[in-house]
């Protein structure tokens, strides 16, 4: 039987952390932990770009649907995102013309990207696709059991609640950081995101002819000297740091045939960013 | 291969990585909700002694103010925290829990101001606090933001960092309320934790950043709401009232600026 306690006025449970306000430093710190556990470290996160892939429309996205399904009919186990893409930018210029709050803004971004959800699983039904909804969060077991295909949902729900951004009003919390805290609260060890250039360059390779590809790199380093252009959110990185599961993060050419197969089979393409420097 | 298809428009080439240069005007969506949160350990956890008063108070004012209840969670949380540490969860998997007991405490909230149009609310009903307000209803909901098991893992051991004081603060922000109001068991801010340090100074009037930069080991307020306060667009002012002491809810909710202000800056 767990004690209540009484005496200063509340009732409270006896634990660890009981009477703490939680923002005492020590307190905090003593609930850190080396050995976190990895709820679904098997599985593998793949990302399909929304202006990138999706805003090309079938000729970029019949062979991606190709690929995914060949990877899993050769077992692979993944769940996908879909990201965005121009109706975002569309809908974020307009919100901000329209002077609504960074909430506002935040609550309206992740419509668009279940447009594209919409369309992979249309056309991914048959080998066994769904959209995963928020609810069904726990459902993910089922599905990987059952051989299915999720397709998760990419833009974190903060919503209207999406904290006020560092600068500027727009949200700093899209879908490459949802869908990277997904995969690390799951525990999952690797995230892949398909977009059209051939890794992380930089600089925008779209904008300047001189841009270099970073074909390997470590978070760390990658942190010391974080290009002004990137080709996945800012945020993701930043959580990066501070996470305990996901080592690698890929970032691959979905318009280069075969790649996709590749990188979901394990091997190292395109841009391979590791949690830790090489020599440790 | 085909190229994109963009729809043009100011950020139709941008990669959003970048700060934009815009002529952003914030609007305020419903600038004079008052937001006001109930505090879980400093008053749920009180039980009627604190809350009957406290909500007695609330319903004395409510025909003069709209009035947004949210709700602390308190002991449970703690515990449930602790269980799950031991357990080594991940932190989204603790916001997932926390967000529990915030909920349970909203509902008992609403049973004890049903009589008086309190009603509980849900994230998806939040857009419809106009048509609540209209029916001179009390909308109350869990403190917690919806972040759940998209809470980013924290820096510093697991606990969640955006708990119900940060759900409390953003919903104020996001309504464009210039204050909101946190209702606890102390007089407001003070240097330490005055129930363990007898000698804690009550510090009334403080900006953000100067308490950011005083780095105490311990705040009144969830440390997140302090870095937010200082990107503030509308909420530029945290209050911290004692719920315990009558009156000092009828006149925050007037304006007064009485505990402890915190404000951008």
């Amino acid at each position: 039987m767990t004690d209540l306690l009484v005496g200063d006025g509340r009732t409270h449970i006896r634990s660890n952390l009981m009477r703490e306000s939680l923002q005492d430093r020590a307190v905090l710190g003593a609930t850190g932990s080396d050995n976190e556990l990895a709820i679904m470290p098997n599985v593998t996160l793949i990302s399909i770009g929304g202006q990138s892939i999706f805003d090309r429309g079938a000729s970029a996205i019949m062979p991606v649907v190709g690929e995914l399904v060949a990877a899993r009919k050769a077992g692979v186990q993944m769940v996908i995102g879909v990201g965005g893409g121009t109706r975002v930018r569309h809908t974020l210029s307009v919100a901000l013309d329209l002077g609504l709050p960074t909430g506002g803004i935040a609550q309206l971004v992740g419509a668009m990207e279940e447009c594209n959800a919409v369309f992979l699983n249309a056309l991914m039904a048959d080998h066994g696709s769904l959209p995963m909804q928020r609810e069904h969060f726990w459902d993910l077991p089922l599905y990987m059991n059952a051989g299915m295909l999720p397709i998760v949902i990419s833009v974190p729900p903060y919503h209207f609640w999406e904290p006020p951004p560092e600068s500027g009003a727009l949200p700093e919390h899209g879908s490459d950081f949802g869908l990277f805290v997904h995969a690390e609260v799951l525990g999952m060890k690797r995230i892949i995101f398909v977009k059209d250039e051939d890794g992380l360059y930089d600089c925008d390779p779209k904008k300047h002819d001189d841009a270099k590809l970073i074909e390997r790199t470590s978070l760390p380093e990658l942190m010391e000297n974080l290009p002004e252009e990137l080709i996945l959110d800012r945020k993701l990185f930043e959580t990066w740091e501070n996470s305990r599961h996901v080592q690698k993060v890929v970032i691959i050419n979905g318009l280069t045939p075969g790649l996709i197969e590749r990188a979901l089979a394990g091997e190292d393409v395109g841009t391979v960013i590791t949690k830790e420097r090489a020599d440790v | 291969m085909s190229d994109r298809r963009v729809i043009p428009s100011a950020l139709a080439a941008s990669t959003l990585t970048t700060s934009e240069g815009f002529d952003y005007k914030p609007i305020a969506i419903e600038p004079d909700v008052k937001v006001l949160k109930i505090g879980g350990q400093s008053m749920m956890d009180r039980g009627r002694s604190a809350i009957y008063p406290v909500l007695d108070e609330l319903v004395q004012c409510k025909d003069k103010h709209k009035i947004m209840l949210m709700a602390g969670g308190g002991t449970r949380a703690r515990h449930v925290y602790s269980m799950a540490s031991e357990l080594e969860m991940p932190t989204g998997v603790l916001a997932k829990l926390g967000g529990y007991v915030a909920m349970q405490n909203a509902r008992m909230l609403q049973m004890l101001l049903a009589k008086h149009g309190g009603i509980y609310i849900l994230p998806d009903d939040f857009e419809k606090l106009p048509l609540y307000f209209r029916l001179g209803c009390i909308p109350i909901a869990s403190g917690m933001p919806p972040f759940e098991y998209w809470e980013k893992p924290s820096a510093l051991g697991r606990i969640p960092r955006h708990r119900t004081d940060a759900g409390v603060y953003l919903t104020a922000e996001v309504l464009g309320a210039s204050r909101v109001i946190f209702v606890k068991d102390e007089d407001g801010l003070y240097t330490d934790d005055p129930k363990k340090d007898p000698n804690a100074k009550h510090i009334p009037r403080i900006s953000a950043q100067e308490l950011i930069e005083k780095d105490l080991p311990d705040v009144v307020v969830e440390r997140v709401v302090l870095e937010y306060v200082t990107r503030a667009k509308h909420c530029k002012e945290l209050q911290i009232i004692n719920g315990l002491k009558p009156g000092m809810l009828t006149r925050a909710l007037a304006g007064e600026p009485v505990g402890s202000i915190i404000y951008k800056g």
